[in-house]
């Protein structure tokens, strides 16, 4: 029955595709991208292509988390950094992070620098100023109890600081994920030579319309894998939040 | 062993300053249970935290086996009115007794024995593992007086360690901190807005004023002392302490 | 507060919540000075490190000129011809995505089992990045408002989708039954009991949506070439006039700034009788 329920939308809309896909050069039948999926994808590009966008996500992301909360934790902490610093993170947060493209290409080339840099400068913000809040935000009774106890630190933002920031900490990296996939895609949409985004484009300007859409496929799937990991990432990390029923309040 | 004279509290802020704690002068001997209590809103928070080294006061001072307080002593515990708040609710209870004597560098035997001693002590052995918002509101608060126990401080202090949980437990807790303190002899400054819960606890029950707080009465509790919640409460004396005590609060409402 | 404060005198608690009101009026001006103090910071810093030569000036032109040049930049239509066409395609994108998923958050919650059916759909569409459809986009679009509209309703949509579903599940179910009890009709049970239940959550996800609907708005004109803002950040950069750029990304950030003010605005004005909004301000 369940199973009755998480399929039967999905097939339903796979069999409208495959009704109404005869009638547009444009929409190639579900069969037609499954073959160029599989022809296209499990090939050398996968090595060539996917695997160095995903390790390049992945720098870029990792990096930007280093540095989103090690920042993040000394802003947060002092009342005056963080009233000095807050309206300078707000407006770099509200760039929208693919106007940085451009401008990073100036920097530092067309390169893997270049788009690890940019993944970097668009999921930094998100992590940054959630940070700040999470750890504006921690609990003065906490708080007080490690002053009390001798927890200084750290030990303080081993046991005080980083678990009582990481609700907010999660919420900032799930967003920057997002960010990352996306910038992930548009720095190989500009001039460059090899990654996910740049195939996609390369199909689209030779017309191999079945093999767009299994790259469009692709990126869904890949952006689905990666939120679901991260969910269960977060699920782990945040069991005492979640069970404590904190995160409904 | 806890000397607090002529302190005052004020909170300051551009063009005007307001005075919380006008002069309290008391003492504490070792060994011995102390209660504040005064009208809501009189500052018995902002006393505690300025005896636990939490709050700088703005005159006077505090004294503690003769070193004045400028910080958080290292002997000295608190038990926080915020139960709720207090624990840490991504450790469980085991981890949060433990955190403080890692901090202090107690051997790994000897930590487990004090945690162990006083889980049991306040009858939690079995939840050890559980994390405290698996907890009711009064085991939370168990766990927060064990840690306290496990600390093995010269001063307890206890900012209205009951007002959030119910009638019940209440009495419970109060004789555990009753037989804790006997056993333990550690010398224990209590805050409460509970005249009975005062009364019943303390050998010496302090009443404040209202803010500006200064102390109203020093009064020495004059009851048996093996304290029972049926056999003490129901003894006159009791009854006339009480409302001694409820007399003076009255008062210190009416003046200001 | 209410430590200074107290039941005690009346003069005494006005003193004390005067003295609290003082102070948080200081330390908002204090606060903004420190703001103003940061942002002067940053211009400075950027008007020095390509003075003293620490960054090639070709790279990272003074602060002053990026100003100047933004300035003179403001000064011509075409400028403002390209923020309308960025504007429009973000206004009318977000107004489109908006509808379409409240009317089918507000379904696909109501209607019994409809939602367990969707679920899995929605959770494998969602995660798309929209820029995924940005060689559709050229394809069926080219350089125009379509291809902006594609991606940015794309975008948009499951923001307040997942929200609006948020709002409809959080409706007490005793409300519900109260209703249900009195008699109420599906559209007035929708129009008194759901929709204000939902409105707080639908107003996240606007806000959320207005966002991402402008970052995807500036996309599509920086990749594709759909005429707006981001597509004169392209043609400044390929024709290599790097002052004119930083403007844009200046200008770009600013606008990114109203935006998120704007919707704040909006939602606080809709949830004025909203507790966690009171609150909110209260504190």
């Amino acid at each position: 029955m369940r199973a009755v329920r998480l399929l039967a939308l999905p097939a339903l809309l796979v069999l409208l595709w495959w009704a109404v896909s005869g009638s547009s050069f444009y929409l190639p039948s579900p069969l037609r991208v499954g073959q160029a999926f599989a022809e296209t994808w499990f090939s050398e590009r996968l090595t060539d292509d996917v695997l160095p966008s995903v390790g390049r996500l992945l720098m870029g992301y990792a990096a930007a988390g280093l540095l989103g909360v090690g920042l993040g934790v000394p802003i947060g902490s002092s009342p005056r950094l963080r009233a000095t610093l807050e309206p300078v993170l707000e407006f770099f947060r509200a760039i929208p992070p693919p106007v940085l493209v451009p401008l990073i290409m100036l920097l530092a080339g067309i390169d893997t620098p270049m788009k690890v840099l940019v993944i970097v400068s668009g999921c930094l913000w998100p992590i940054l100023l959630n940070t700040v809040e999470g750890v504006r935000a921690l609990d003065e009774v906490l708080a007080d109890t490690c002053r009390m106890y001798g927890v200084r630190g750290l030990a303080r933002l081993r046991r005080l600081v980083l678990p009582g920031a990481a609700p907010q900490i999660m919420t900032g990296l799930r967003q920057a994920l997002s960010i990352g996939i996306i910038l992930m895609v548009i720095s190989e949409m500009f001039a460059s030579s090899s990654g996910l985004g740049f195939t996609i484009v390369l199909f689209q300007r030779q017309f191999q319309i079945a093999e767009m859409w299994s790259g469009i496929l692709l990126l869904g799937l890949l952006g689905l894998g990666l939120s679901a990991l991260f969910r269960r990432v977060e699920r782990r990390v945040l069991s005492w939040y979640y069970g404590s029923g904190a995160a409904r309040a | 062993m806890l000397e607090i004279s002529a302190l005052n509290k004020a909170y300051q802020s551009p063009g005007r300053r307001v005075e919380a704690i006008r002069s309290i002068t008391l003492g504490v001997g070792a060994g011995e249970l102390v209660c504040v209590v005064g009208p809501s809103g009189c500052g018995k928070t902002t006393l505690l935290r300025c005896v636990a080294g939490l709050l700088p006061a703005s005159g006077g001072e505090v004294r503690l086996d003769g070193v004045p307080v400028t910080g958080p002593p290292p002997r000295m515990a608190v038990v926080f009115q915020e139960y709720g708040r207090s624990l840490f609710p991504w450790m469980t209870v085991r981890q949060n007794v433990e955190l403080p004597l890692k901090e202090k560098r107690v051997p790994a035997a000897r930590r487990r024995e004090l945690v162990t001693g006083s889980l049991e002590a306040v009858g939690l052995a079995d939840a050890a593992d559980a994390h405290p918002w698996q907890l009711s509101g009064g085991m939370q608060q168990r766990v927060a007086i064990a840690r306290a126990v496990a600390y093995e401080p010269q001063v307890l202090l206890m900012d209205e360690p009951f007002a959030a949980v119910d009638a019940q437990t209440r009495a419970d807790l109060e004789d555990l901190i009753l037989r804790l303190w006997r056993d333990l002899e550690v010398t224990t400054l209590f805050v409460t807005h509970d005249i009975d819960e005062a009364v019943y606890l303390g050998q010496r029950v302090i009443v404040l004023s209202s803010s500006p707080t200064e102390v109203m009465e020093d009064l020495k509790i004059d009851l048996p002392p093996g304290r029972d919640q049926l056999t003490t409460r129901s003894l006159p004396r009791f009854g006339e302490l009480r409302g001694h005590v409820y007399r003076q609060i009255q008062r210190a409402r009416g003046e200001r | 507060m209410t430590r200074t404060g107290g039941p005690a005198r009346d003069s005494a608690r006005d003193s004390a919540r005067a003295s609290a009101r003082d102070s948080a009026r200081a330390s908002a001006r204090a606060r903004l000075g420190h703001g103003l103090a940061g942002l002067g910071g940053l211009l400075a810093l950027m008007e020095a490190v390509p003075r003293l030569g620490l960054v090639d000036e070709r790279f990272l032109p003074p602060a002053s000129r990026i100003l100047t040049t933004l300035a003179g930049e403001l000064a011509t239509p075409a400028l403002w011809i390209a923020l309308g066409e960025t504007m429009r395609g973000w206004a009318l994108g977000l107004a489109l995505a908006f509808c379409a998923a409240v009317v089918a958050g507000v379904v696909i919650g109501t209607v019994p089992g409809l939602r367990a059916m969707t679920s899995s759909t929605v959770e494998f569409l969602r995660p798309i990045p929209s820029v995924a459809l940005v060689p559709l986009a050229t394809l069926l679009f080219g350089p125009s408002l379509g291809s902006t509209m594609l991606l940015v309703v794309y975008a948009a949509f499951w923001q307040v989708l997942i929200q609006v579903l948020y709002g409809v599940a959080a409706v007490d179910s005793v409300a519900h039954d109260t209703a249900r009890t009195y008699g109420l009709s599906a559209w007035s049970r929708v129009r008194h009991l759901v929709w204000p239940t939902a409105l707080p959550y639908v107003m996240t996800g606007l806000r959320l949506a207005a966002t991402v609907a402008f970052i995807l708005a500036v996309t599509a004109e920086l990749v594709i070439g759909s005429p707006g803002l981001g597509a004169e950040i392209q043609v400044a950069q390929s024709s290599g006039a790097v002052p004119v750029v930083y403007a844009l990304i200046v200008l770009a950030g600013l606008v990114g700034i109203a935006v998120n003010a704007g919707v704040r605005l909006l939602e606080r004005r809709v949830l004025a009788w909203h507790p966690a909004v009171r609150s909110e301000v209260a504190a």
